[in-house]
């Protein structure tokens, strides 16, 4: 049996696990399980258990939970809906200014966190029935909401951008900065389609009565100061010489602690539970498929099928540019069905070497990658701020959020395109800042 | 025809840490063995994982001993967690220059080494010594003295030690984040082998080298490791091809492992970094914090661990 | 067995909590570790070893607590187009074949975990750390899972839990 044809195999079959329903880690390792008994015997269960260890045994991974728990410790507090809220003051005449608002408390709110479901979560929970309060359809608030989550992991700190690193053995520091255009790239397109559509509709409108004077307006600045100085208090942290990325994600959890108790009062053990619970239960979620995922490639290692599959592709003599559109294609398909952790670490080591040999930048790889991963959390059946979503307005229905959703992830498809026109626009500022 | 169906199977797989297919000495040393097996026609066939892409870089020792992996190119300190002994072959003054390094193979002390090895299960395929270099983004690291203050990042604990000794504080960073952490300065000095400085770009962060020279401070030892059960299960011809291969195998290492400084010092000079090397009196210097720190450590924790430094240090 | 149920369901709570403070202990030595190094100016040795290491505990640990509250994410396209019925029978195959993985990484575990502990591992860093009491993270938070499993799989069988927390009116 060919290489080829044993990848086919195990490629199908995890299909098969995955659609019965159990957990994508478990998924993942009981094939590892099944094809190393099959192709290298019983004895290769052996090496199991300190392969999974050592694949989390990385101070890099520290980071993942901390971003995490920044999200919870925020989300958890009215911290969100005071963001939009002082954004909506200076907005409110633009039609969508509500919406508008929302994406930018969003870009912001990124900006803290490297996950996507804090975001969504954070934002959401107050901005969908405000939005839906004051007018707005329930497929806008949702979709709008789906899709600013989502930045999350465009704008840094990223979790995916850290795993990419990981996997491709690039600085971190360096693709944190090869998001942040992008991201406020991506955040304008899609506050561009809310505002066209509300325009369109007329939706909205109503709000557009309430009006706020110039010292109210002022007045809402202070709201959002702390996120702004736990922003800067990262970012110096991190590019002053304080911390690498890892550390500094230490830095930014704690400033979140303090933030949420000193200025939100949320201190008792219950609400410090309530954080901390949420926190461990993504971060663990997201590390379990990280190990298992480590299980999965070294199954693949092993038996030669990522070495083949990578001769194979590199041997096609097509047009890198057909290339880069099919690793789109794969990567828009696994998103559908898997989360983001699990392809990042299953695909990089076979992709990387395939777009670094056909010319490509790794860091705008990276961000490109990214940008992927983000529509795989709104695309069914694992879409991760869809499960997010849905656990705050449960009477919307899938395809509601999904139609609300649809043109913001056309939007994304539109930051690909524009990225490889313009690659300047993802590597310009690290190159800049760190060298090229 | 004749080699037989039994021949045939015999598959071994080699994993090593360093980029594959782009001319690393390391990698080359075990690419060389896999070629010369196969071009032997006995029958055996090796398999090289580059870049830790099967077995992670600390995990290779474990997985050579539990049958996972066959042959290994391998950094034997990253052991030193099983056999303290190993702690010796990164142990800052032992080894002075790479002539001084191929008197030392064939010394008692790695004679004593090689069976602490061999207890374990594994034998030596070819020997390789690394040399390594200092780096600072300040002034040029040349005495004790000039250590003081700085934020060192090191590649061993040993080091790590005599640093401190001297008066350096210590950062422990992942080797991928060194180029980030001197340029953001979480750490303005830092200690690896002269590849790496090159790798990971490091003269572009750094504004003084101190390159091994003929008073070298840092020397590593990385030889190609082979599972002792995975030996025996061979035949003798096939044995025999490939004890011929790692004997080619060390030959190349010895006539590129200089040329690996020479690289370091060429990149750095081109991108106007200072490259200074240290007297025999600069050394000893050194060699008297090390006696404080890193062989007073090693003397107490690890049995026989003075008289293995006492063995290394009389090789003339 | 409600009894075997409640047992296991407490000591995968147990577990969550533990990991849960250990993340947050992770939070406050991490940047321990910074204050050390940009103010105090000194050496910073065992701060990133044992972070790392009490993070890959947690999410052993942490597991368990995660399945118990659903928060592993699966795919469920096809349980959303079956019958209720129908589901039942993939929830147990479900439950089963990650039992078997469990059960798998379980073992090997274990065995892993006594060699470290009979051959007294340490990390090679400069702080020398006994390996086997990291180690025993990973066949606990196993152990657990495999009990929280069989527990699982009990009261989808007896029907005290739904099959993937789907009412029988829940379809796509
Ligand atoms: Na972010
Ligand atoms: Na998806």
């Amino acid at each position: 049996m060919s290489e080829l044809s044993i990848g086919l195999l195990i490629g199908l079959v995890t299909v098969l696990f995955l659609a019965t329903g159990m957990p994508v880690a478990f998924a993942l390792g009981l094939v590892t399980v099944v094809f190393l008994v099959i192709f290298d015997g019983f004895y290769a269960l052996q090496f199991l258990a300190d392969t999974m260890f050592g694949g989390l045994n990385d101070f890099t991974l520290v980071s993942i939970p901390m971003f995490v728990l920044m999200g919870a410790a925020v989300a958890s507090s009215r911290a969100g809906s005071d963001l939009y809220e002082a954004l909506n003051r200076w907005f409110h005449r633009v039609p969508g200014s509500l919406v508008i608002s929302n994406l930018g408390a969003c870009a912001l709110f990124s900006a803290m966190t490297g996950s996507s479901p804090a975001t969504c979560a954070a934002i959401g929970k107050m901005g969908i029935p405000e939005m839906r309060r004051r007018g707005y359809s329930a497929d806008l608030a949702t979709g709008a909401i789906a899709a600013g989550g989502t930045l999350g992991i465009l704008i840094p700190p990223s979790v995916t951008m850290i795993l990419y690193g990981i996997a491709s053995e690039t600085s971190i520091g360096r693709l944190f900065l090869a998001g942040v255009l992008p991201g406020i790239m991506l955040t304008s397109l899609f506050m561009i389609w809310a505002w066209f559509l509300c325009w369109k509709r007329g939706e909205g409108m109503s709000a557009a009565g309430q009006s706020y004077s110039f010292k109210e307006k002022i007045e809402s600045l202070p709201k959002i100061g702390p996120f702004l100085l736990i922003i800067v208090g990262v970012i110096y942290a991190m590019y002053g010489g304080l911390a690498t990325p890892s550390e500094a994600a230490g830095v930014g959890a704690l400033l979140c602690l303090i933030m949420v108790v000193v200025i939100y009062k949320i201190w008792r053990p219950g609400d410090m539970w309530h954080i901390l619970r949420d926190t461990t239960r993504e971060s663990v979620m997201i590390m379990m498929i990280i190990g298992t995922s480590v299980l999965f490639s070294y199954m693949l290692s092993s038996l030669y099928v990522t070495q083949s599959i990578a001769e194979y592709i590199g041997a096609l003599e097509i047009n890198r540019w057909v290339l880069l559109f099919f690793v789109n294609i794969l990567l828009l398909v696994a998103g559908c069905f898997l989360p983001p952790a699990a392809i990042i670490l299953m695909t990089t080591p076979i992709l990387l070497p395939i777009i670094v040999n056909a010319g490509f930048d790794p860091i705008w790889f990276g961000v490109i990658l990214t940008i992927n991963m983000e529509l795989g959390l709104i695309t069914p059946p694992v879409g991760l701020n869809l499960f997010v979503i849905n656990g705050i307005v449960p009477d919307v229905r899938l395809p509601v959020i999904l139609k609300g959703a649809l043109p913001f992830m056309l939007c994304m498809v539109v930051a690909i395109i524009i990225l490889c026109i313009f690659p300047e626009i993802a590597t310009w500022l690290p190159d800049t800042l760190m060298g090229g | 025809a004749m080699v037989g169906q039994d021949a045939m199977a015999v598959e071994l797989k080699a994993s090593h840490q360093f980029p594959g297919g782009k001319g690393d000495v390391r990698d080359e040393m075990v690419q060389i063995i896999a070629r010369e097996v196969a071009a032997a026609n006995v029958g055996l066939d090796i398999k090289v994982y580059p870049g830790a892409s099967l077995v992670k870089a600390n995990e290779q020792w474990q997985a050579m001993l539990k049958g996972q992996i066959d042959i290994t190119a391998f950094p034997l300190d990253y052991a030193s967690g099983r056999h303290p002994e190993f702690g010796a072959t990164l142990m800052p003054g032992l080894v002075k220059s790479h002539e001084h390094a191929a008197r030392l193979n064939g010394s008692p002390f790695m004679q004593e080494i090689k069976k602490v090895i061999e207890d374990a299960g594994v034998i030596v395929l070819a020997d390789a010594w690394l040399a390594g270099a200092f780096g600072s983004k300040e002034k040029c690291i040349l005495e004790p003295a000039d250590v003081q203050g700085l934020k060192a990042r090191s590649a061993g604990a040993t080091f790590a030690e005599m640093w401190a000794g001297a008066g350096a504080s210590i950062v422990s960073i992942p080797s991928n984040e060194v180029y980030n952490a001197l340029q953001t300065g979480v750490a303005n000095a830092t200690d690896t082998s002269t590849g790496s400085f090159v790798s990971f770009r490091l003269y572009e962060q750094l504004s003084c080298v101190t390159a091994p020279g003929d008073n070298a401070l840092w020397f590593m030892y990385e030889p190609v490791l082979m599972s002792k059960r995975s030996f025996e299960r061979l035949t003798k011809p096939q044995q025999e091809a490939l004890m011929k291969a790692s004997k080619k195998s060390e030959e190349y290492f010895a006539s590129e492992s200089k040329k690996l400084d020479d690289k370091m010092i060429e990149a750095f000079e081109k991108n106007n970094v200072k490259v200074v090397t240290m007297s025999d009196k600069q050394a000893a210097a050194w060699r008297e914090v090390a006696k404080k720190t890193s062989y007073k450590t090693f003397s107490e924790k690890v049995k026989n661990g003075g008289k293995l430094i006492d063995m290394a240090l009389s090789v003339e | 067995m409600d009894v075997y149920v409640r047992a296991v369901a407490a000591l995968s709570r147990a577990c969550g909590v533990a990991a849960a403070l250990m993340i947050l202990m992770a939070v406050l030595i991490v940047c321990q570790m910074i204050f050390v190094r940009t103010v105090l100016q000194e050496s910073a040795i065992w701060q990133s070893e044992f972070v790392t290491f009490i993070l890959v505990a947690a999410t052993f640990m942490g597991s368990p607590y995660v399945l118990l509250t659903r928060g592993h994410v699966n795919v469920d396209l096809l349980p959303l187009y079956l019958p209720h019925k129908a589901r039942i029978w993939l929830a147990l195959l479900a439950s089963s074949l990650a039992l078997i993985f469990c059960a798998v990484l379980l073992w090997d575990s274990v065995v892993w975990w006594l060699e470290a502990y009979e051959g007294n591992w340490l990390t090679s860093s400069i702080w020398r750390a006994r390996l086997w009491i990291y180690y025993a993270a990973m066949p606990i938070g196993f152990g657990v899972l495999t009990l929280q499993y069989i527990a699982d799989i009990y009261c989808l069988a007896t029907g005290r839990d739904m099959p993937f927390g789907m009412t029988p009116e829940t379809r796509l």
